[in-house]
């Protein structure tokens, strides 16, 4: 038995499933996971937009958003792009492999104060990770809120992420869902085009709606600005920040942005905060 | 040092429209403290100096300044960087031309001929250093120190640094403005600090780095500090594949300090600034010149001497004498 | 107990009963000081200048295992708890910044590592009589005498030494020696207030740290930081050696079939600190990270904690290699305003 006093001691967990959602150099793969320790796994809790320190024992560890809805069942998921030392070894698991998993930290998007509201999550690439719980969150409880506004965008077809889930969500009165990409491509039959430029044809009305965006700096830029355009106010607009981390509950000191912990304050803002905080969008 | 020759010339050099700013030295905040002067404005010029106390080699930054991506449109800055050099910092200068680490048409360098500089933590723990500001000037075979109102003629010797001790080339070896008459090169003295290592037997060597290497606190002072010491992607840093692990033991602390000699094998021009900036004090000078010694006498390979030359570790002679094979 | 005398003579036999336990004191280094223990057998002694690496290494190793475990298995072994340990020599400030950085440390989360070694060590503290060049503890509500931090104080009245316990760890201590102290009475107190007060007439230098913390925000875009990190060489000193900062790194380390999960210290001064693995780098150049180390201390920890993260020791002035100076800086930032 670990002794879970210690905040440092991770949970073991099996990869039950993997597969891969977008190929190339910088491939994404998701996993599923549960977690070996009963208890544990009962009483694990999370929220969405909470994130995990997976590792790979003798190889390290690195923060992952929690890409599934805590709805979808007593397992974990994570989706992973494959950059350096960490995120290389782990695109090499297969089903059966064993992880390490402690968490989950940060806070989380107010999905309770949401109640009512019309949900408009814009993302980028692998920025969909951490909506996608949100979407999630969503479609299980569609009769708490005034219906959901999915607009996710990558470079090509090839990179976006989750593509099998969006089929279903067009079969939803509730739900809508709009895809674009970057440069036309053959058999492509959604919109051409950048998100924060999709985002403003879509046109949303701020009225009664909270907008969630997440994706690369330069998306997240863009996608503030036309949302203002829009109407919306400071305290609609949410994002997520993503400062390296190493411990994962404010003490490494590493992923401070200004005075704020990421860790601890973060991964969920309000535009109304990160406005004031200088480092935010660097 | 003629001063007001040195500050008119910098004013010159810094109003030229070619000239993106220029790095001297300038008084530090307190004591004997000197510290890098950027100067961008004429006026500015009034505050550099140059004295015993201007030990460090400014060619540093001609490598470490970030270059940020440009926004969209803008053209890179071409202009120069003045800098001031001292016959070790000029052969660092040289040396980063030779590696094509830099370009002759980036930098404009005023040399200063150096008759050495002090070793500061010796001066002070001889001469305690208080919170006024003290000036020190070259006068023959003393130093002469002059602080809170009171002259002190030290002898020149008693805190000399090392590495002057055993110059080769106090003028600089390369430059676009000389300040100041030549000085007379010294007759070479033994590097007694090397001899003495190499003097200990094999276990007592052993013992003596492993001593030193277990003190040090990878603050990575020395490699920043060194002007050749200038790779973007440092095998330091890196983690994937790690070279060298980040937990700091006498083995990871040795594989770092192994490696860094050996990068610097044939190109370390003896500036002496790794030992300088060390909090730990090891001293890293006997190890740095013991192979650049060897790599002068079994190779005849100086480096930042020769603006033709090329790298050593680039290099290949067949009639090599392969005296030693590790 | 209250305040006694050692008299030097029994130094000697005082630090024979401390024998048994696991010491930790200044031992010269060529012309630095660092914590050890000292050789066997050999008297030491408490005549030494202020250590090169401050004494938070010893309840926050430069590096520490977390847990070990054999690749291939996932069985996780958590070190044990340590030893007892008598950190003797501290100096005032030093003290105080354990102290300060157990305030993160047991922020929302403890940090068992940093809390178990805090809770095993016995902090004897030394007033600083001969207090440095850069000593500026005064300036940050310490002094060559302050007490907080400390389990014991001890002020040198020259042929004896002065003991104030400060706590029950301290009076524990003093009780093993008690055969060999004296009380210390009114003269003894008389004495140590005097020598204290001379201690810090000595301080020379200062710096006004009023409104500080207010400031910086204002000054995020001030020209100072650009003209302050010119300069600097973006190496680890000024962060290793300084008592309070408290960042590190985790690193998994393998020799042969064993391994382990470490955290090491880092500092905000390193261009890795931040970078991305995309090679973006939210703190792209010396002037943020300057910015950031005297932000970090002066401003954002004072908003968590309410208090300054530097106690003027004055180690990241006195060995910063390219003279970038704290007080300095300080003095822009109130200029700035
Ligand atoms: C809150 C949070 C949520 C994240 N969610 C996801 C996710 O859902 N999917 C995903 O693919 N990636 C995510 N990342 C980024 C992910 O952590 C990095 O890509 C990963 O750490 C790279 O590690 P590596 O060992 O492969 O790379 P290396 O370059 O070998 O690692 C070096 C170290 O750099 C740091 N690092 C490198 N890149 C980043 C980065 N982009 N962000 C933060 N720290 C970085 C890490 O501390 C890492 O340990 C998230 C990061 C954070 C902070
Ligand atoms: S400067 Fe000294 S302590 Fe720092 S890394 Fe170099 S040798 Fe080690
Ligand atoms: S010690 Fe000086 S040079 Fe080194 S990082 Fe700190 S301020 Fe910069
Ligand atoms: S910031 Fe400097 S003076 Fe303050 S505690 Fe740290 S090292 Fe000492
Ligand atoms: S952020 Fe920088 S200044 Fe603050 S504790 Fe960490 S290393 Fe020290
Ligand atoms: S700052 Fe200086 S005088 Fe004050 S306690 Fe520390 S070492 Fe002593
Ligand atoms: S990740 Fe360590 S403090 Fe935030």
């Amino acid at each position: 038995m670990t002794d879970h006093s210690n905040p440092y001691l991770p949970y073991i967990a099996t990869v039950d499933d993997t597969w891969l959602e977008t190929v190339g150099d910088r491939c994404v793969r998701s996993f599923k996971v549960t977690l070996d320790d009963n208890s544990a796994r009962e009483s694990w809790s999370h929220q969405p937009g909470q994130c995990a320190m997976v590792g790979l024992l003798g190889v390290g560890e690195s923060m992952f958003c929690i890409s599934c809805s805590p709805t979808e069942g007593k397992f974990l998921r994570f989706s992973v792009m494959r950059a350096g030392k960490v995120t290389q070894a782990l695109h090499q698991l297969e089903a059966g492999d064993k992880l390490t998993v402690r968490g989950p930290y940060g806070n989380s998007f107010p999905m309770e104060e949401w109640k009512g509201k019309k949900i408009l999550t814009i993302g980028g690439g692998i920025g969909q990770a951490p909506l996608r719980p949100i979407v999630e969150y969503v479609k299980a409880n569609i009769s708490d809120y005034a219906g959901l506004t999915m607009i996710y965008g990558a470079r090509t077809s090839n990179d976006l992420c989750f593509k099998g889930e969006f089929e279903e969500m067009s079969r939803c009165d509730d739900l809508s869902c709009h895809l674009t990409i970057d440069v036309e491509e053959e058999g492509w039959q959604h919109n051409v085009g950048f998100v924060p430029q999709r985002l403003l044809d879509l046109n949303p009305s701020p009225e009664n709606t909270i907008a969630i965006t997440c994706g690369p700096p330069i998306m997240i830029r863009f996608v503030l600005e036309n949302l203002k355009k829009l109407g919306f106010a400071d305290e609609q607009i949410y994002t997520t920040l993503e400062n390296r981390m190493k411990c994962g509950f404010g003490k490494c000191g590493r992923c401070n942005a200004g005075h704020l912990y990421v860790c601890k304050d973060g991964p969920v803002f309000t535009y109304a905060v990160l406005k004031n905080v200088p480092e935010a969008f660097a | 040092m003629d001063l007001d020759k040195l500050r008119k010339t910098a004013a010159e050099v810094v109003s030229r429209d070619d000239v993106k700013y220029l790095i001297g030295w300038r008084p530090g905040s307190y004591g004997y403290r000197v510290a890098p002067g950027f100067v961008e404005e004429a006026s500015a010029a009034e505050t550099l100096i140059f004295s015993p106390l201007c030990t460090i080699n400014l060619a540093t930054y001609l490598t470490l300044t970030e270059k940020l991506p440009l926004p969209r449109g803008s053209a890179p800055d071409q202009r120069k960087v003045a800098l001031m050099v001292k016959g070790c910092d000029s052969r660092a200068v040289l040396q980063l031309l030779v590696e094509k680490g830099i370009r002759r048409d980036q930098v404009l360098l005023i040399g200063c001929p150096c008759p050495g500089v002090v070793d500061t933590a010796l001066l002070s723990l001889k001469y305690p250093e208080t919170e006024s500001p003290a000036d020190l000037k070259w006068n023959g075979d003393h130093f002469l120190l002059r602080q809170d109102g009171q002259e002190t003629a030290i002898p020149r010797l008693s805190v000399l640094a090392e590495k002057c001790r055993l110059c080769r080339y106090p003028n600089p070896v390369i430059s676009d403005i000389t300040l100041g008459e030549p000085v007379e090169a010294q007759l070479t003295a033994e590097d007694s600090a090397v001899a003495e290592v190499e003097a200990m037997e094999l276990g007592a060597r052993a013992a003596y780095w492993e001593e030193w290497f277990s003190r040090c606190l990878r603050c990575y002072a020395c490699r920043n500090s060194c002007p050749l010491c200038y790779c973007r992607d440092c095998v330091l840093d890196r983690l994937n594949p790690t070279w060298v692990n980040r937990a700091v033991n006498f083995s990871e602390n040795t594989a770092f300090h192994v490696a860094r000699a050996f990068h610097l094998v044939g190109r370390c021009i003896e500036c002496g600034e790794c030992e300088r900036v060390c909090p730990a004090n090891i001293p890293l000078g006997r190890l740095n010149r013991k192979l650049a010694r060897e790599v002068r006498e079994q190779y005849g390979h100086e480096p930042g001497i020769d603006p033709d030359g090329k790298p050593f570790q680039a290099g290949f002679k067949p009639d090599d004498p392969e005296e030693f094979i590790l | 107990m209250s305040a006694m005398l050692l008299n030097k003579q029994k130094w000697t036999e005082f630090t024979g009963i401390l024998s048994g336990k696991k010491v930790l004191a200044p031992v010269a280094c060529g012309d630095r000081f660092r914590y050890a223990v000292p050789a066997e057998g050999k008297a030491f002694s408490l005549d030494f200048d202020r250590p090169l690496v401050p004494p938070k290494s010893a309840v926050f190793p430069q590096t520490e295992t977390l847990y070990r475990f054999q690749l291939g298995k996932t069985e996780l072994a958590a070190p044990q708890p340590g030893e007892e340990l008598i950190l003797l020599g501290v100096r005032p400030c030093d003290a105080r910044a354990i102290k300060l950085v157990e305030k993160l440390f047991r922020w929302d989360v403890d940090d068992p590592y940093y809390l178990r070694r805090r809770e095993l060590t016995t902090v004897v503290g030394l007033a600083c009589l001969e207090p440095g060049l850069n000593c500026f503890c005064p300036s940050l509500g310490g002094g060559p005498a302050s007490t907080e931090g400390l389990d014991l104080l001890m002020v040198d009245l020259g042929d004896s030494y002065y003991l104030e316990p400060l706590t029950d760890k301290g009076r524990s201590l003093m009780d093993l020696a008690s055969g060999l102290l004296e009380e210390a009475g009114e003269e003894g107190l008389q004495k140590k207030e005097e020598a204290v007060r001379r201690a810090e007439e000595k301080i020379r230098r200062t710096v006004d740290t009023d409104g500080v913390p207010e400031i910086l925000p204002d000054l995020w875009e001030h020209p100072l930081w650009q003209k302050t990190a010119a300069g600097c060489l973006g190496c680890g000193t000024c962060t290793y050696l300084c008592p309070t900062c408290h960042c590190f790194d985790i690193q998994d380390e393998i020799e042969g079939f064993e391994a382990r999960r470490c955290r090491m210290w880092d500092s905000c001064m390193f261009e890795e600190y931040t970078l991305h693995t995309s090679g973006h780098n939210p703190r792209p150049t010396r002037r943020e990270r300057t910015r950031n180390r005297i932000n970090h201390k002066y401003s954002y920890f004072v908003r968590k904690f309410n208090v300054i993260a530097c106690v003027g020791c004055g180690r990241c002035v006195n060995y910063c290699p390219v003279n970038i100076d704290l007080i300095e800086t300080l003095r822009e930032v109130k200029e700035a305003q």
